[in-house]
């Protein structure tokens, strides 16, 4: 197993810094002057020549690069800005801030709204799925087959508003969205994101539902679990020792690629309902055209699907024996 | 010299105001189009703009009724400020914050009516001024603090003009800077404080501070009111870095700022509101949220649940909110006029012919133009382009707008016809968007039933100003919006019709070259006596209306709403959005 770990993180390490190297070159190398993009809207000369200096235009590329790459390990000193201590992902020239202290306070609100609408949309996924492999066409798998169809189907920017108007505006039901620490009120916290888990479960759970009902049809349909049954096993061990285990490792693959993808932010998510995580920081960046942000994020972003691709290989090694001598 | 960027703030309301569009029509808000009624609110702010006395200067403010201290207030708003170093501070959005941070030499006592005063805020008066406006003295007054404890003195109003000259200040008007050093390169004769050198043209002696002008600057004390103007304090100026929490001398201070994500105001415990004629200063917090788009913050006003029920937006109610807000918040709608006009120039290089333009505008269809673009919401008729808020205005109607606002084609085919000139190409610029792409086919209607042969021609939004800009442009009629950079005549005027800024991106957009107009300017500017002055004003934009080099449109007006456990929110009439230090919480 440490084997495994051990080879997978080396490989994750290898698959970052080849990401952040193309998104370097692709920010750094293009026609346009990265500098005078960086400096801001309201630029003056003298300003421009100082983030020139600071990030090191005159320099081959290569080169920049290795400075931005050291830097996370050593920090960087930015004259004129200020030190970016190690880890340093780049300095914003725009918000005049390092990078990695603007991504970190804009974390936890991704982190809180992706943690517990994964745990909504799990828990109803997965049962869901459940209970209409149970009762396979009778009318409850219909109707749950039918709801994962519609729900899988709607977009965030139609059921957040509509959800806002009829749970928050209308009704007063529900509470704003906004985001409080978790440290600070848990009450508050909880409160303040429970529409947006809902709405982003909601389109979330349908997949789960459908994933987990079809994972369990073709499970329950195998030999082994014919046989299992044959030899007297009841049906409740058979389902959750066999039919459930067995089904559970796709599903677990699946859910570390969007646990990934929902750290990195959930852009329209965010945006719909006003909260300011990663998603919104991104967006923020591009249109303020703040590239050391900008990358800064997308190296996050990239950093948490392949740390969840590692996690997510390591707990189907736990679930199926056969995936650790692979 | 580089005048009124606000202008692009005007754009920008444009675009908000021509939102209402559907909603105002639907609501019915069509039939007030061109009623007496609409025009009394533009009378009654006229004249309203004064100069205080030194007891006038004193504080406290006025008490507003019902008021009581404490609460927070919660801003719902789009964007995090631009700036927030005062030198830096150019927009209105950024001074309706900044106006409770940093006080300035003068400013403005807002009444109930909306009325305003120029009074002593740093000053115990609003300056005096020796050798026809040349030389200007202001003493500070006493128990004025910086937040720390620490005395505001005269040194740190002088740094305050003195590093609107460093290199990193681009962003501030440029006014004074021009005139302390009698040149536009200004730069060149001062590069700033930060070496050890002051400017020869300010003097400090004890509490006063002596400006040295290069030119006749009657109207000063007016100047001196704009935030690119207040103190810094000289051991705090962190230069760049001084943008993102500045140190206030306001009732107000700073407590977080994150960056396009939230701003929390708290009580400044040193401020004395015993010094302070301007601000009541009642809520003991406000917290700005950034990132929350119009549409969404207006559905959560109108929604006044929670804590949205003590929040309010610095953003127009968009479009497609304004009859739902009508209906379901009305008593918590706050509508007024802006600083802004709006208007359509006519290029006077193209069209040369007097007769042409006046069957221009009399054929224009202002009622129509307005109905598109969202009816009374979008404002009072105009009748000249000097806005009701500034010092001096009157009412004027030289082409008889207010009694047909919806144009008279056929007077102008006969003003046309008897001129020879039947069947006259005009060029239209418009810009494209889809409120505009209607506008332009009811000018267009309009223009050829006055016997004129139109061409339409669209401009990217986000270029306008670039394109209109050139002198050699290739329009004969284009949209534009101007507001005053202080409440008299002379950013209104010499920004754009003096002919010297008839140049490449000039601000003399119709291009206008009148030696009349130019002395007439130049006279009402170096008038000292300000009531001569305003009425000269006043004057000069019959004069310019009569030339026909634009035709009025509206003096436009902008929309809010607020929560409903607020009270006293109105709109400041220099910034175009509610007064922080004027509000309470009930």
């Amino acid at each position: 197993m440490l084997r495994f770990l051990v080879r997978r993180l080396l490989g994750a390490v290898i698959t970052l810094v080849i990401i952040s190297a193309v998104t370097f070159m692709l920010f750094y190398a293009v026609p346009r002057d990265p500098a005078r993009l960086a400096c801001g809207k309201v630029c003056t000369p003298e300003t421009l020549e100082v983030i020139r200096h600071n990030m090191g235009i005159s320099d081959p590329m290569p080169v920049q690069y290795w400075h931005w790459l050291s830097a996370i390990f050593v920090g960087r000193d930015y004259a004129g800005f200020g030190h970016c201590d190690a880890p340093c992902l780049g300095y914003s020239f725009v918000n005049r801030e390092p990078v990695l202290a603007t991504i970190l306070d804009r974390f936890p609100t991704t982190a809180s709204l992706a943690l517990g609408s994964s745990v909504v949309f799990l828990l109803f996924g997965i049962g869901a799925g459940m209970l209409a492999a149970v009762k396979q066409g009778k009318m409850l798998d219909k109707f749950a087959s039918s709801a994962s169809l519609v729900a899988s189907s709607m977009q965030i920017y139609f059921v957040g508003p509509v959800a806002l108007y009829l749970l928050v505006y209308q009704s007063h039901i529900l509470s704003q969205p906004s985001y409080t620490p978790f440290t600070d009120n848990p009450g508050a916290w909880f409160t303040g994101l429970l529409v947006p888990w809902l709405v982003l479960a909601l389109i979330w759970t349908a997949n789960y539902t459908r994933m987990t009902r079809s994972q369990l049809v073709e499970t329950l349909s195998e030999d082994y679990v014919r046989t299992a049954r044959a030899k007297g096993m009841s049906r409740r061990n058979v389902f959750f020792r066999f039919a459930w285990r067995g089904a559970m490792g796709p599903i677990v693959t699946i859910f570390g690629i969007d646990m990934g993808v929902l750290l990195g932010g959930a852009m329209i998510t965010e945006k719909t309902f006003s909260l300011q995580g990663l998603g919104m920081l991104a967006v923020k960046s591009v249109f303020t055209n703040d590239l050391p942000m900008l990358l800064g994020v997308m190296v996050i972003t990239a950093s948490f699907v392949v740390l969840a691709n590692i996690v997510v290989d390591a707990v189907y090694a736990m679930i199926d024996p056969r995936i650790r001598l692979a | 010299m580089s005048f009124s960027r606000r202008n692009f703030l005007i754009a920008t309301g444009v675009a908000a105001a021509s939102g209402s569009v559907l909603t105002a029509c639907s609501s019915g808000n069509t039939s007030s189009a061109g009623k007496a009624g609409q025009q009394e609110a533009a009378k009654a702010h006229a004249s309203t703009v004064k100069i205080g006395t030194a007891e006038d200067s004193k504080g406290p403010a006025p008490e507003v009724s019902g008021a009581k201290k404490g609460g927070t207030v919660y801003l719902l708003n789009d964007d995090d400020f631009s700036h927030l170093d005062p030198q830096r501070v150019y927009y209105a959005w950024n001074s309706l914050a900044v106006v409770v941070l940093s006080r300035t030499l003068t400013g403005y006592k807002i009444g109930d009516d909306g009325a305003m005063t120029l009074v002593g805020d740093l000053a115990t008066d609003t300056g005096t001024m020796k050798d026809g406006g040349k030389t200007w003295t202001f003493t500070l007054k006493d128990g004025i603090k910086w937040e720390d404890g620490s005395d505001v003195t005269v040194d740190d109003v002088r740094h305050g003009f003195e590093r609107a000259f460093a290199s990193f200040i681009t962003e501030g008007a440029v006014y004074a800077q021009t005139w302390l050093t009698g040149s536009q390169e200004y730069r060149k004769s001062y590069s700033g404080p930060f070496k050890g050198k002051h400017l020869k043209s300010i003097e400090t002696s004890g509490k006063s501070i002596t400006f040295h002008l290069s030119e006749a600057r009657p109207d000063f004390n007016y100047v001196v009111a704009m935030q690119s103007y207040a103190p810094t304090p000289v051991k705090h100026d962190k230069k760049q870095d001084y943008d993102k929490k500045p140190f206030s001398n306001g009732p107000y201070k700073i407590k977080s700022h994150v960056t396009d994500k939230s701003m929390v105001l708290v009580r400044n415990e040193h401020w004395d509101a015993a010094t302070d004629p301007i601000r009541n200063a009642y809520p003991d917090e406000f917290d700005f949220t950034f990132g929350i788009e119009a549409q969404t913050a207006a559905d959560r006003l109108i929604a006044d649940s929670g804590k949205d029920q003590y929040a309010v937006s610095w953003r127009t109610v968009p479009q497609d909110r304004v009859q739902q807000a009508t209906v379901k918040a009305k008593d918590r709608l706050f509508e007024d006029l802006s600083s802004g006009s709006s208007v359509y120039w006519i290029n006077q290089t193209r069209v040369t012919d007097i007769k042409v333009r006046e069957a221009i505008i009399r054929a224009w269809p202002t009622a129509g133009i307005r109905q598109l673009q969202g009816g009374t919401h979008r404002g009072d008729y105009a009748t000249g382009i000097m806005s009701p808020l500034v010092a001096g205005y009157e009412s004027q109607d030289v082409w008889g707008k207010l009694k047909n606002p919806s144009g008279d084609p056929a007077a102008a085919k006969a003003v046309l016809k008897k001129a020879g000139k039947l069947g006259t190409k005009v060029v239209y610029a418009y810009m494209n968007d889809p409120v505009n792409a209607k506008v332009k086919v009811v000018i267009e209607n309009a223009l050829k039933a006055a016997g004129f042969d139109v061409v339409s021609k669209g401009i990217d939004s986000t270029t306008w100003y670039d394109q209109i800009g050139k002198l050699d442009n290739g329009y004969d009629i284009y949209w534009g919006g101007w507001s005053a950079d202080w409440p008299t005549g002379y950013s209104v005027f010499q920004p754009l019709f003096d002919s010297h800024n008839v140049v490449d991106q000039g601000t003399n957009y119709c291009h206008l070259k009148n030696p009349d107009v130019d002395a007439a300017i130049k006279a009402a500017t170096a008038e000292p006596d300000q009531t001569k002055a305003n009425a000269m004003w006043a004057a000069l934009d019959k004069q310019v209306t009569e030339l026909g080099a634009f035709i009025p449109d509206v003096y436009m007006k902008r929309l809010y709403i607020h929560g409903s456990k607020l009270g006293n929110v109105k709109m400041d009439p220099n910034f175009d959005g509610c007064m922080l230090y004027k509000m309470f919480v009930k």
